[in-house]
């Protein structure tokens, strides 16, 4: 095992390595990307944006300059290790930038990913055991409301009546929790909410459909046969069985999410990582894109790896070499 | 429409009255929060050495930043008369224009931890600062006028003197008739050699440690340890991200200042980065935000606009957004072409595309009229009934031209026919260019269009050969005509990379084949000359030069079509007892604000 996990991770440095080389690429290659006209002023002169291009190391090919973007990264910059250098629109260093959103977006995945793990098993699993009755019915009713509904609409309405009519909720932005838990939590519930429907409904019908699938295979029947409860059946052979997939879902929905809440953020102003990597796409700005694509491949191969150890925990008849 | 019209000029006439609203129970104290929509976007993370942004300047010049002359953060031409701030008064200029010299009043004191008196070292020292690229420089060019400022690199500057601790004298290389105004922007302002020298060199870091010579401070500034450069960290009151937030100035002496100047109401002054425009505009509704940085929803505006509200602000932006032709480019090598171009094109379309009268008025000339004190007001030489574009007038005007080849006053040669416009992606833009191709397809002119997501780039470079493009708009740094024309117009200012000179007037054919420009070369109209007298001209005879130069460029040479004066345009909370229009920067003179 010890050896599958160092190959991985091996295997995760080459591929945000590569998802990196391919970022800087792109950017590099844009046709309006050249980011001395920003720090020239309005009227820059052609000496002015010689020394930013020498200053920043514009003026050389992109190989080089991703060459000593890697070296600042291994050695540290003036902002510390690693270095991510700084950002091309306020000067702000990349590193700080970042630490500064991640826990406003990891919050609110785990608080919603907590949800709608919880809540999504428990009524795809309710769903599937009363299956065809009307509490079936009502719970993929809910599943299916919850996947329509846009969560910049239900976000919207959750702040209108949850904040602004009934004052139940905090409202908008992020309050850190060194201000406190109640101040914290009064302003992450309604985005956990809100973020969690939409997974929430996706999971349980993954779990129903799973479960229903499960319990009619061969060994279900030998299980009933043998005369284990109903109960026994259900959560030791059959949802076990059919949680395998929603590991691997799970895993890679909280990676994805980390780069990716950004409708989440917007709504409710929380301005995580997600919200960052929409803003400094749009404004070209290359260090910072590249300070979150790195968190985010980061997140994504890691979790990979979280989950297919879980897997192997899980199903006994996975093996690893 | 004659609601809107009339309720927009309602509001306007409420600004125009005085510092807008003004109620009975102003008083001190209070909290007063700005949404600041998506993030500051700041040039130098407030450094104001290298800090471009009109929002932030308007925050350092009313609450952080004084200079030696400055504003009383007022609306109108009243916003943009110098008065003496931290100088004892503005001074007059000696030896023939060249030499200005500044006495500094007593009194003047830096916030903790400095805690001293302003001197003039301390302004030499922001020189220095402001003469090294490095420390993030915007607009370190309005200085080269002094003497070894250029080649200082933040070592000497030979032009630059200070006889004693309250006098400081600038020698210029020529008489610049603009140099006080250059003196009021926030860069030129005193700061500490004790603090700034462990920022030596690193653009962007200083912002967020700022040495307050003004009525507020960072918050936190007063607990940051100054002993040691190792020891300084970040303030607390910044993030550079999300929140700036300034407390009072324990140090700042009311009496060194004028009310006119700077009142200076609330205890606090909140800016909060918001990532929803919405709930920005839902915590202004609620009293939570007393003000914005941010563009309005048309939803909001409405509402605001019909209820004649006097919580909407809209104010002169003295910002000019036009359609620039290419003089090397054909069929706009053509001054017949141009001509017909300004007189078919629908500017009130164009207006409304933008979101109509609240958004702006139609631009008549280049230069926006607070700046030429309304002198040039009634000149407007392609005007048609409701600004709809005369197409008869359009086709008079085509008929001297070579492209004319049939003589029907259309441009019918093939030069004429998909002609290759420069779009950018916004929402007005988008909305325009239907206006754009209808209206010049009414004598002739046919384009292809080119749609880019950020298109000044592409139009900043001379090689690209661009012959019109529609995304241009320009704002003026301070009160004076010379912020417009000499990047916009002068030939020699023209560079390969993050040009500005759109229309490339006054190129000459050496610099076109240095520049790879391929179009036609030979005879295009410089101002040169004429930009040079204008610029070391004062007062009256200075305003004189530039509506003249105005003038020219708008019948003689024509590299625009100018087609909206853009309003800057605030919605302010009920709770907000007072609130002014600082023209300076063209934001809300926090100097002056209140709430309840």
């Amino acid at each position: 095992m010890l050896i599958y996990i160092a190959r991985r991770l091996a295997w995760t440095i080459l591929v945000v390595f590569t998802v990196l080389f391919i970022t800087f690429l792109v950017f590099f290659k844009l046709p309006n990307g050249d980011p001395a006209l920003r720090f020239a002023g309005k009227s820059p002169t052609s000496e002015q944006l010689q020394e930013i291009h020498k200053r920043l190391h514009l003026d050389k090919p992109f190989y080089v300059e991703f060459g000593y973007f890697v070296e600042r990264f291994a050695a540290g910059d003036e902002y510390g290790w690693p270095g991510l250098g700084y950002s091309y629109g306020n000067f702000q260093s990349v590193k700080s930038q970042i630490v500064e959103r991640t826990p406003r977006t990891l919050w609110l995945i785990a608080g919603a990913a907590t949800l709608w793990l919880i809540l999504g098993v428990t009524i795809g699993v309710i769903s599937a055991v009363k299956r065809r009755t009307w509490i079936d019915r009502a719970a993929m009713g809910f599943a299916l409301f919850g996947i329509s509904a846009p969560v910049f609409w239900l976000g919207l309405m959750a702040l209108f009546i949850f904040w602004r009519k009934l004052h139940w909720t905090g409202g908008t932005g992020y309050v850190p929790l060194s201000s406190g838990v109640g101040p914290w939590f009064s302003h992450l519930i309604l985005p956990w909410c809100v973020l969690a429907l939409l997974y929430m409904a996706i999971y349980a019908r993954v779990t129903r459909n799973n479960l229903l699938e499960t319990l009619g295979e061969d060994y279900i029947r030998t299980a009933r046969a043998k005369g284990l409860s109903e109960r026994r059946v259900i959560f030791r052979h059959g949802l076990r069985a059919s949680l395998t997939p929603i590991v691997t879902m799970f895993g890679l929905d909280i990676a994805l999410l980390v780069g990716g809440a950004i409708i989440t953020e917007s709504v409710f102003n929380l301005q995580g990582l997600g919200w960052l990597a929409i803003t400094s796409a749009t404004t070209q700005d290359l260090p910072d894109v590249l300070g979150v694509v790195l968190v985010t491949a980061t997140a994504v191969a890691v979790m990979n790896l979280v989950v297919d150890i879980v897997y192997a925990f899980l199903d006994p008849r996975v093996r690893y070499a | 429409m004659g609601l809107v019209v009339a309720a927009v000029g309602a509001s306007v006439l409420v600004a125009a009255g005085g510092a807008g609203r003004a109620k009975s129970q102003v008083g001190s104290g209070g909290t007063f929060k700005v949404g600041w929509e998506q993030s500051f976007g700041v040039t130098d993370n407030f450094d104001p050495v290298g800090e471009y942004l009109a929002e932030a300047i308007g925050i350092h010049s009313n609450l952080l930043t004084r200079t030696l002359v400055g504003y009383n953060h007022v609306q109108g031409a009243a916003g943009n008369k110098l008065v003496a701030d931290i100088a004892t008064s503005v001074p007059k200029p000696t030896n023939g224009g060249k030499t200005y010299t500044f006495h500094i009043k007593q009194g003047v004191m830096f916030s903790p931890p400095v805690n001293r008196q302003v001197t003039s070292a301390d302004f030499l020292n922001e020189f220095k600062r402001l003469a090294s690229p490095k420390d993030g420089q915007e607009y370190g060019f309005y200085y080269n006028v002094i003497k070894g400022f250029a080649s200082g690199k933040g070592k000497t500057i030979s032009g630059i003197t200070t006889p004693n601790k309250s006098t400081i004298v600038f020698n210029l290389t020529a008489p610049t008739g603009d140099f006080l105004y250059r003196m009021s922007m926030p860069a030129t302002g005193p700061q500490p050699n004790e603090v700034t020298k462990c920022f030596e060199g690193t653009a962007g870091k200083y912002g967020q440690d700022l040495i307050s010579s003004g009525p507020y401070m960072i918050q936190g500034i007063d607990k940051v340890d100054i002993s040691a450069c190792s020891k300084i960290s970040a303030a607390s009151g910044y993030d550079g991200q999300t929140k700036l937030i300034l407390v009072r100035n324990p140090s700042y002496n009311a009496k060194t200042d004028s009310k006119a100047a700077r009142e200076n109401f609330p205890d606090e002054f909140d800016f909060l980065v918001d990532a929803n425009k919405d709930d920005i505009f839902s915590k202004v509704s609620a009293g939570e935000f007393q003000d914005e940085i941010s563009t309005p929803p048309s939803q909001v505006l409405r509402q605001f606009v019909q209820r004649h509200s006097p919580q909407l602000h809209l104010n002169s932006g003295d910002r000019t957004w036009y359609l620039t032709m290419n003089l090397t480019a054909a069929p706009f090598d053509d001054i017949h072409v141009r001509k017909a171009m300004n007189w078919v094109m629908d500017k009130h379309a164009l207006v409304q595309a933008w979101g109509g009268p609240t958004v702006g008025k139609v631009a008549n000339h280049i230069v926006p009229e607070t700046l030429f004190n309304n002198q040039l007001a009634e000149f407007a030489p392609y005007k048609t009934p409701g600004d709809r574009g005369s197409a008869a007038k359009a086709k008079a005007a085509m008929k001297g031209s070579k492209y004319d080849t049939k003589g029907n006053g259309t441009c019918s040669a093939s030069a004429c026919h998909n002609v290759y416009l420069l779009a950018d992606t916004r929402g007005q833009d988008t909305k325009m260019l239907p206006v754009i191709e209808a209206s010049a397809k009414q004598i002739g002119i046919t384009f292809k269009v080119h749609t880019i997501n950020g298109a000044y780039p592409t139009l900043q470079t001379p090689s690209k050969n661009v012959p019109i493009g529609e995304r241009p708009g320009w704002g003026k740094d301070y009160a004076d005509a010379l912020t417009f024309f000499t990047p916009l117009f002068d030939g020699r200012n023209i560079i390969p990379n993050g040009n500005t000179n759109y229309s490339l007037i006054g190129i000459t054919p050496s610099q076109c084949k240095t520049l790879h420009v391929t179009g036609n070369c030979n005879n295009v109209p410089s101002v040169n000359s004429q930009l040079d007298k204008c610029s070391v001209l004062v007062g009256q005879p200075r305003l004189t030069c530039y509506e003249s130069l105005d003038k020219k460029l708008m019948t003689t040479v024509v590299p625009w079509v100018p087609y909206l004066w853009s309003f800057a345009t605030h919605i302010t909370a009920s709770n907000v007892t007072k609130w002014s229009f600082d023209q300076f920067p063209g934001g809300t003179g926090y100097a002056h604000v209140a709430v309840k």
